[in-house]
Formats: structure tokens, C-alpha cells, sequence
């Protein structure tokens, strides 16, 4: 279990005990996001616990996924592995079912320079 | 249709695709959904009112909302009257979702119920305003325009029909423009805003009501901020009226509006019949 998963738990665990619909918290890489370094993950926070259901997806400008393996969905968060990641923009796509079954989704754009 | 809206899974209140609207308190928005809107507090034109809404989801996009609100009104060199307005009853219902274009359409009937209220402020016979509304986010604008969208408008037009007395028939309508600080900071760019300014939404509010006689038009202009939080939302709007007809002097109007589908999720927050 890596740092940011163990992150995502400790947010977890002064969660508001009542379900509610989960929006983005916070994402890394951000929306918009100019980076020079490749990340080697994504990692969304919500304002709500998630169905395991909930997914997001990576994608590079030719639209194929960028994904280096399983995304995890712990808590409330959503953590994808990235393959090496080259100059370019990259889209993440979510969708989250919250502990209440309430479903929203977003996407957004980062971008790699050299 | 009402089968497959039986087997609709459940929409967050207030969300298509990837847009959150939150309720507009001086217009109606076009969601139906379980909330409830307690107070709403209005100071305009020599008039207090406190407003009371709920609105509770029949079939997935089907919802009754039952609202009632208290009037104090002091109009300079004439008695004060206060009571209880008209119970108003509202069914609405989806009618279409384009989740890609976050947009909505809706349509609905608000029902005055005549002589339920008091005297002094109610109308004896009823209003019946057979209503559309719509929502539409600017999601969907290309790069070029990406800070646009965090735009959304939302719209209603009725047609109101006095069941009786002197009062002529008239067309309501109104709408909000209003710029999302959340869609902004997780879907175009990452402001580094906290988590209270992101929940915040500028908007301006109008309401008109132009009256089939010719009477002329009334309403008021309504530039304000809406912070939505996880279970709760509050508002607050200046009230500019459009004329001299519309009242004297600029209003203030607030609301405290609670998300009861967020709230009570395995319960009163579900529709009575339908979702999963």
C-alpha cells in the first residue's frame, strides 16, 4: 500500500459519517495542469466514500489509455498507476457512484511539456 | 416511460453530466428532487416574507413540492397585513436529459390553492401556471472558450391563469446565469481554491411577471452567491427592481436549503416509488 493510498485513508477517516453524492476534492495532477515532470499516477479525492464501481480513465491525445495497471478505489479515492508518460496533454475521464448510490462524473486535461 | 423511470439509477439533486446546478432561490430550478428550502427570508418593496418549500421525488424526475410562506406587509400610510399566503402545490417532472450538453428540460404546474391562507394576504380563488424549465451548462464550448465553461443558464416561462376575480392572465418567466467556481476548479483549472470558495457560485437571478392586458412588465433583477456544501446550500441575492412598478428600493433575499436525498439516502431521500 503505497503513500497515497494511506493519505486517501487517513482523509477517510474523519469522513462525515452520512452518505452524500461525491463531487472532486482534489486531483493530482490538477485540471489545467502544466507539468515538466511525468507523474506516475493519478489520484482523485472526493467529498464522499465510493462504490468500488467507480472508475477513471487515462487517456492520451490519440485517445489510448495511458493506465499502467489496476486503478484503486479505496475509500474516497480513485488511484490510477500511469505508464512513463511523454510530452503531450492527457484527459482523465471518472465516474463516481457514492456510498448512496449517487452517481457524478467529470474530466479534465493535464498537460506534459519537456 | 414511467417504467424506465422506475429503473433509473439514482441522479445526484441538481447534476447532469458533468454540471451541478445549484437550487436558484428566486426562480425555480428544473430538477425534482428531495430538498427543502426553510427559510427563505425576503425584504423587498415594504414586505417581509418567510418562505417555506419541500419537495419530495414520487418516481425518479417526478417530484410535488408543497410550498407556503408567511407575509408581513407595511406599505407606507396604509395598515400592516400579515398571515399566511396560498398553499402552493407543484408537481414536476423530466421530461428530457442530455448529460453530454448538460441540459435539462422540465415541465411542471404550480397550483395556488385559493383560500387556504389567511384573509388579509391570500388570494380566495386559485392561480394555475402551467410551467417549462430548462438548464444548460457550457461544458461542452471548445478549448478556445474554456473559461466560459463553468457557465450555466437556467430558465422558466408560465402561464398564469387566475381562477377567479379581476387579476389578468400573465406570463412568468425568469431564469439565472451563473458561473461555477467548482466546474472551474476541477474541470478547466486548478485555481488552488479552498474547499469554501469553491463551492461558491455567482449568479444574477430575474423574475418577470408581464400580465396579458398590457399592464406592462414587473420583476427584479437579482445579482447574488450561492455556497453549496455537502448537505446544505446557502443563498443570498440582492432584489433591483426592473421599473417603478416593480417596488421601490433594492431588496435582499436568503435561503437556507437543505439536500434531503444527501441527507437521509436510505429513506426520505429516495423516490417513494423507483431508483436503485
Amino acid at each position: 500500500m503505497n503513500s497515497r493510498v494511506l493519505a486517501c485513508l487517513a482523509l477517510a477517516s474523519v469522513a462525515a459519517p452520512v452518505s452524500a453524492h461525491a463531487f472532486l476534492d482534489h486531483a493530482n495532477p490538477g485540471a489545467g495542469a502544466v507539468l515538466h515532470v511525468a507523474p506516475k499516477s493519478v489520484m482523485l479525492a472526493f467529498s464522499d466514500d465510493l462504490e468500488a464501481d467507480s472508475s477513471v480513465q487515462i487517456v492520451d491525445e490519440s485517445g489510448r489509455s495511458v493506465a499502467a495497471g489496476r486503478t484503486t478505489v479505496s475509500a474516497n479515492c480513485i488511484m490510477a498507476p500511469l505508464r512513463a508518460l511523454g510530452p503531450g496533454k492527457y484527459r482523465v475521464v471518472w465516474h463516481a457512484v457514492s456510498m448512496d448510490d449517487h452517481r457524478t462524473q467529470g474530466a479534465y486535461e493535464f498537460a506534459i511539456r519537456p | 416511460m414511467f417504467a424506465a423511470m422506475a429503473a433509473a439509477p439514482l441522479q445526484a439533486h441538481g447534476v447532469i453530466g458533468q454540471r451541478f446546478f445549484p437550487a436558484t432561490i428566486t426562480t425555480d430550478d428544473p430538477f425534482a428532487a428531495d430538498e427543502l428550502a426553510f427559510p427563505t427570508v425576503t425584504f423587498f418593496d415594504h414586505e417581509t416574507a418567510v418562505d417555506f418549500d419541500y419537495s419530495k421525488t414520487i418516481l425518479p424526475g417526478f417530484a410535488i413540492e408543497l410550498g407556503m410562506d408567511h407575509v408581513n406587509s407595511h406599505p407606507p400610510g396604509e395598515a400592516r397585513e400579515r398571515g399566511f399566503d396560498n398553499l402552493e402545490i407543484a408537481p414536476s417532472l423530466e421530461v428530457y436529459r442530455n448529460p453530454a450538453h448538460e441540459f435539462i428540460l422540465s415541465t411542471g404546474l404550480e397550483w395556488q390553492v385559493g383560500g387556504t391562507g389567511s384573509r388579509s394576504v391570500a388570494e380566495r380563488s386559485s392561480t394555475y401556471t402551467p410551467t417549462v424549465k430548462f438548464g444548460k451548462g457550457f461544458g461542452d464550448l471548445p478549448d478556445g472558450l474554456k473559461y466560459l465553461r463553468p457557465l450555466a443558464v437556467t430558465g422558466t416561462v408560465g402561464y398564469a391563469i387566475p381562477g377567479g376575480g379581476d387579476e389578468p392572465n400573465s406570463i412568468e418567466w425568469g431564469g439565472a446565469i451563473e458561473y461555477s467556481l467548482l466546474y472551474l476548479q476541477n474541470n478547466v483549472r486548478d485555481q488552488g481554491f479552498g474547499k469554501f470558495v469553491s463551492h461558491l457560485t455567482p449568479l444574477v437571478e430575474f423574475a418577470f411577471s408581464s400580465p396579458t392586458d398590457g399592464s406592462g412588465t414587473t420583476g427584479t433583477i437579482n445579482p447574488g452567491v450561492i455556497w453549496s456544501g455537502k448537505y446544505v446550500q446557502l443563498a443570498a441575492e440582492a432584489m433591483i427592481p426592473v421599473n417603478r412598478a416593480s417596488g421601490h428600493g433594492t431588496g435582499f433575499i436568503a435561503q437556507l436549503h437543505f439536500y434531503i436525498d444527501d441527507l437521509f439516502p436510505h429513506s426520505l431521500g429516495r423516490p417513494i416509488f423507483g431508483g436503485r
